[in-house]
This record gives structure tokens, sequence and C-alpha cells, in this order.
């Protein structure tokens, strides 16, 4: 029953798709609400919480991921009310796109709430394929290039995922059978896997896949390509959705792995993470439009996350996770108001908002640019300091002090090179260029209020009280 | 009779790489497939899994004879090219693919002395593996490379029998679930091409 009422919405907006009707749109919003009501049953019930014969789980962190993904949904559902407004699309297209996203929000339900890798598998490969149409949507040659692009590289990274799984569910085998691949029996039998170096093994193949999924190092051009050439709820769906998704697999995997071998986890998870801030913090500097720039930032941020968890900074992580999974999809969407007078284009794009509805929209953009590059009060802020905090504390406990001193100094250094370039494009947004008058619609300005309200809330005692609860 | 049934599909898969008509690729695909459904289904005799022998007839079924069946009529339906142009020349194929061989092989030892039963069925699986990622890279044509995606299928296939004597029935039915969505999904990419 649980499941289903998780379900219902997506199912309901895959239906209303099919419905001719131009008022029917109205309708994809309001469903996309509705799925509100179980997660908050989810909240009020005792976890961890198995259904769907096990093979589904609820837990504090999990249910705290759903919570942010579905605002992150409904946020985009309303967006999308005027995308006709602001991009060409055919009807039948757009109902097209609705019913992917319909697939898409199915897939990573169950990812998200999967206790089961291969469902978690199944889950991400549905929305894999859900998101080829989505990018296809967009009728330009590029849009079609990358929407095969995405096609074979989210393959393969899917692939990879699959097969790191197999290699665990082997290595697990033979002391757990076919439950081998439940997560939380791994966890709890994680000292006793008879193969660890199996298990290391598909472990790291497991992650290589993900992390090609969410745009690491050496696979950091892909995305952002993508999400240049699709429509900009596309990116706003990655980036506060299906990121999330993948990276909740590698959460409960990488709890496994620290048990049963955190010195190669540590290593391998840095190396690969500092790289990959290291690249995206020049590809940043290079950046000339802001659907790339919000892109490799989404990537920074994810591999600051990964860094994080891996340090034990559960809290620093997921209060970062959440404040990235608000904070980008706003700016995402707000793309399509800030180049409504062209792609390739910083200058000016603050200015040019009369009226009190296209003000308020303005300051809230340059409130959640500045809140990206973590100035105070972002819930960023916090969440680095968290984060720095539980990497020297780690290091105190370990043998790690001098790489772990070095690889904050590293990260300071990158994020620095990134910092100064988005002010440097803020700077550029508001005080140069010509002004163009720009029109914002009510939905629009919404939505950057439902993830500003989310932001806030998300730095209210009760939101940071459940985040420490997580283990 | 496993080690002939893999050995087949290895040999169809290393054809694959070297077809150089649309149908032709096509055929050795679908002989792909029949070989890993005979396999899944022999080992599932041998181990008295009822899961597998489903697996087994629904490779058969599905990859052997419905989606080949399905790609011929979409390469007619949108004018594919039937001629499959390689991005490396053939010489080189030669030595890439036995370089590629010995090389998983070597880099499975370790891991096959971790897993006690087909030890080298794993390291072809992993072989397969990069041989079908080495399709998808070696072809420019988007055909080419959507049955490399197959193959790749397949291989995952081969490694989840293989390492683990069979995956949870869920999961496999799962992925051939994906692999229809991805069939459907291929077919829109065309579909809307076609319309523009």
């Amino acid at each position: 029953m649980m499941l289903f009422m998780l379900l219902l919405p997506a199912i309901v907006m895959f239906a209303v798709s099919f419905i001719k009707n131009k008022q029917a749109k109205w309708l994809l919003p309001i469903s996309s609400i509705f799925i509100l009501l179980p997660i908050i049953q989810l909240f009020l019930l005792d976890k961890p919480y198995l259904f769907a014969n096990d093979y589904l789980l609820a837990d504090k962190l999990n249910t705290f991921i759903l919570l942010v993904s579905s605002i992150v949904g409904i946020g985009v559902t309303l967006a999308l009310l005027t995308l006709s407004r602001r991009v060409s699309i055919s009807k039948r297209a757009y109902r097209r796109f609705y019913r992917s996203f319909a697939i898409f929000w199915v897939g990573l339900i169950l990812s998200i709430l999967s206790n089961h890798m291969g469902v978690y598998w199944i889950g991400l490969e549905l929305a894999t394929l859900a998101t080829v149409y989505m990018i296809k949507t967009n009728n330009t040659p590029a849009a079609r290039k990358e929407a095969w692009n995405y096609m074979i590289v989210g393959a393969i990274s899917v692939s990879l995922i699959l097969f790191g799984i197999i290699l665990m569910y082997a290595s697990a085998k033979p002391a757990l059978a076919e439950q081998a691949m439940r997560f939380d029996l791994l966890i709890f039998e994680a000292e006793r896997i008879p193969s660890p170096f199996l298990f290391e093994i598909g472990f790291s193949i497991a992650t290589i896949g993900m992390f090609v999924k969410m745009g690491f190092f050496p696979m950091s051009l892909w995305l952002p390509n993508i999400e240049r050439a699709s429509f900009y709820p596309v990116a706003a769906l990655f980036s506060g959705i299906l990121e999330s998704a993948v990276i909740i697999g590698f959460f409960r995997l990488s709890k496994i792995m620290m048990l049963v071998n955190y010195t190669h986890l540590f290593w391998f998870v840095f190396i690969y993470a500092l790289l990959t801030i290291f690249i995206v913090s020049l590809l940043i500097f290079k950046a000339k439009d802001f659907m790339r720039l919000f892109s490799l930032s989404g990537i920074e941020h994810m591999a600051l996350i990964v860094i994080f968890w891996v340090s034990g900074g559960t809290f620093a992580a997921l209060l970062h996770l959440g404040a990235h999974a608000f904070l980008k999809p706003a700016l995402f969407l707000s793309t399509g108001v800030l180049e409504s007078g062209g792609r390739y284009q910083f200058a000016g794009t603050l200015k040019g908002y009369t009226g009190a509805k296209a003000k308020l929209f303005a300051l809230m953009v340059s409130l959640l640019l500045l809140g990206v590059i973590s100035v105070p009060p972002s819930p960023m802020f916090f969440s680095e300091l968290s984060g720095f905090a539980s990497m020297l504390e780690t290091a105190q406990q370990s043998h790690y002090m001098l790489a772990m001193i070095g690889a904050i100094v590293l990260l300071l250094i990158f994020l620095s090179i990134i910092f100064y370039r988005f002010i440097n494009i803020f700077q550029s947004m508001k005080y140069e260029g010509e002004a163009q008058v720009k029109t914002v619609y009510v939905n629009e300005l919404l939505v950057l209020i439902i993830f500003a309200a989310s932001l806030l809330l998300l730095l209210t005692p009760l939101s940071l009280d459940y985040l420490r609860s997580i283990q | 009779m496993i080690d002939l049934f893999i050995g087949l599909f290895l040999a169809t898969l290393i054809v694959e790489l070297f077809a150089s008509r649309l149908y032709q690729l096509i055929f050795w695909y679908s002989a792909n497939s029949l070989f890993l459904g005979l396999l899944a289904l022999w080992m599932g005799r041998q181990l008295n899994d009822n899961a597998m022998l489903i697996t087994g007839i629904l490779t058969i079924l599905l990859k052997a004879i419905s989606i080949p069946f399905l790609l011929r009529f979409l390469a007619q339906k949108h004018q594919f090219s039937r001629q499959i142009k390689s991005e490396i020349k053939l010489h080189y194929a030669i030595i890439l693919i036995p370089v590629i061989l010995v090389f998983t092989f070597y880099l499975a030892e370790p891991l096959s002395h971790k897993i006690g039963t087909n030890a080298n069925y794993v390291a072809i699986s992993i072989s397969s593996l990069f041989l079908s990622l080495l399709m998808m890279v070696q072809h420019k044509g988007i055909a080419p490379k959507i049955i490399g995606f197959l193959s790749l299928e397949n291989t995952l296939f081969l490694l989840g029998m293989t390492a683990t004597e069979g995956m949870p029935m869920l999961v496999e039915l799962g992925i051939f679930f994906d692999l229809l969505m991805a069939i459907v999904v291929i077919n829109l990419l065309f579909h809307k091409e076609d319309s523009e």
C-alpha cells in the first residue's frame, strides 16, 4: 500500500500526459504535490521500516533524500507550466516529456527506497532510459546528438554499476545466499564477507559507474554538454533528483566498504574526488554560459559531499546534499529567464527587471547564486565548515593527519578559484551590459519561493537535529 | 557442454567486431544471445534452478529472436546504412582483440581464486565486457553502438550466471524489462528524427 501511495502521483502524471485537453497540464503539478502525503507518513513511522517484501526500506537517510527529491519534483512540475513560453516545444513533445518524467520519477523512488542492490540498479536504469527522451524533446541537432551520447555513456555507467553489483553479490553469496543483495544484511555481515577482496573490486567498479554518472573525472564534460543541449528543467531534474538517487547508492555501499577496508576506501575516494574538483574548478573558470557553469558547479558539490561522507561527516554531507538539491534546480530553472536575452551572455542578466514580481525574482536569483558558493547564511557555508571539521576529527583518530591537511589546503585553493569566478560572473550580471526587459511568470517566482523556503526549513533546529541523528 | 557454449558466445562476439554489414552484425548478435540462452538452460538444468531456466527461455525468445527481428525492422523503416565502418583498422583490431583477451585473463587472475566455481568463465565474462565496450567505441554509426550496448547486457548476464550461479529472479526480470524499455527509447529516438 505504501509503495502504491508513493508511486500514485507518478502514475497519475503518466495517465494525464495522454489527455490532449489544454487544461490537463494544470493537473500535473497538483498530482505531484500528493507525493508529500505518503512521505509525511514515512517520517512518522518507526524506522527502519521494511516494506514490499523487504525489497524497499525507509530509514532516516532515504526518507530525507526522498523528501528533498520530491520537493524538487514538485518545483519542476510547476516550472514546466510555462516551458512552452520560454522554448519552442510541440504539444505532443510536451506530453511525452511528462510521460518520461513520470517513468523517471518511478525509477528514482525505487532507487532511493531500495534495500536491494538489484532494485537500486533497476530503478536507476529505468530513470536513465526515461531521461534520454527528455533530452531529445529539445528539437535541435545538438540535443539529438547529446541524447544518443547520454544513451551510450549512461548505458556504460549503469553497466559498470551492475558489473560491480554482481561481483559484490558473488563475494557475499556464500554467507548470505540470495539475501546477499540486501543493503541492511550486508552492513550487518560486512566483517564476515567471505571474499572481501572481491567485494572491494566490485565496489570500485560500481563506484566508478556512479561517479561517471555524476560527471566525475575523467567524464567531467559529458554532463554539462548534455544539460546545455536539453531544456533547462532536465538539468534541474538531474541535479536535484537523479544525482541524489545515484549518491544514495554510494552512501549505502560505502557504509559497507568502511567496515570491509576503510583505508582503501579513503584513498580511492579522496584521490578521485580531489582530481575531479581540480578539473572542474579549471572548467568553471572557463565557463561561458549559465547551464555549463551550474552543471560544473554541481559536479564540484557532489565531489565535496562524497569527501565529507567518507571522512565520517554524515551530517555535513547530508546538509550539503539537501542544500545543493534545492539551490541548483532553482538556479537551473531560473535560466529560462536569465538566458532570455541570449545563451552565451552573463553581462546584464540581473538588469531589466521591472515590477515587484520581477524584482523579487532578481533578488532571489542573486541570493541563490551567492548561496551556491557558500556565502553565509547559506546552508552550504555551515555544511562546509562542519565537513572540514569532520575531516580533521577523522584525521586525529587515524594516521592520515598530513594527508587530510593537504586535502583541505587543496580543496580551499580549488574552492577559492570557483568562488572568484562566481563573484566575477555575479558582478558582470549586476553591473555590466545593457538592461533588457525580462518577463517573469508567477509560477517561476513561486518555484524560487518554494526552494528558498525549503532552504530556510533546512536550517531550522528540527531539521538539523534530524540530520544529526542519521548514522 | 558449458565450455562449448561459452566458447561459442565469445567467438560470436569476436565475429561481431569484424562484421562489415548491418544484417550480418544483427545475425551474430542473435547467435551470441542464442548461445547465452542455451548456456542458461544448460546451467539451470544442472543446478536444478527454475529461475535460470526461465531466464534462458526469455533470453532466447527476446534477445535471440524478437530483438534482432525488431532491429531489422527498424533498420528497414529508417533506412539505416547497411555498410558498417569501423574506426579501428582491421589489422589493428586483429592485434587488439587477443591483447584484450590475454589482459583480462591476467586481470581476472586474482579474482579467479576468490570465486570457487567457473573461474575461467568469469575471466571470459570480463573480456567479453571489454570487447562489447570496444564495439561501442570503434563505430561511429548508431546501429553498431546499439548492438554494442545489447552485447554489453549479454556479457553482464554471462557474468551474473557464471560468478554467482544466477542472480535473483527479480533482478533478471528487471534487466529484461529495462532492455525492452531501452528498445522502446531507441525506437522513439529514431522515430522523432524521422518526423522532423
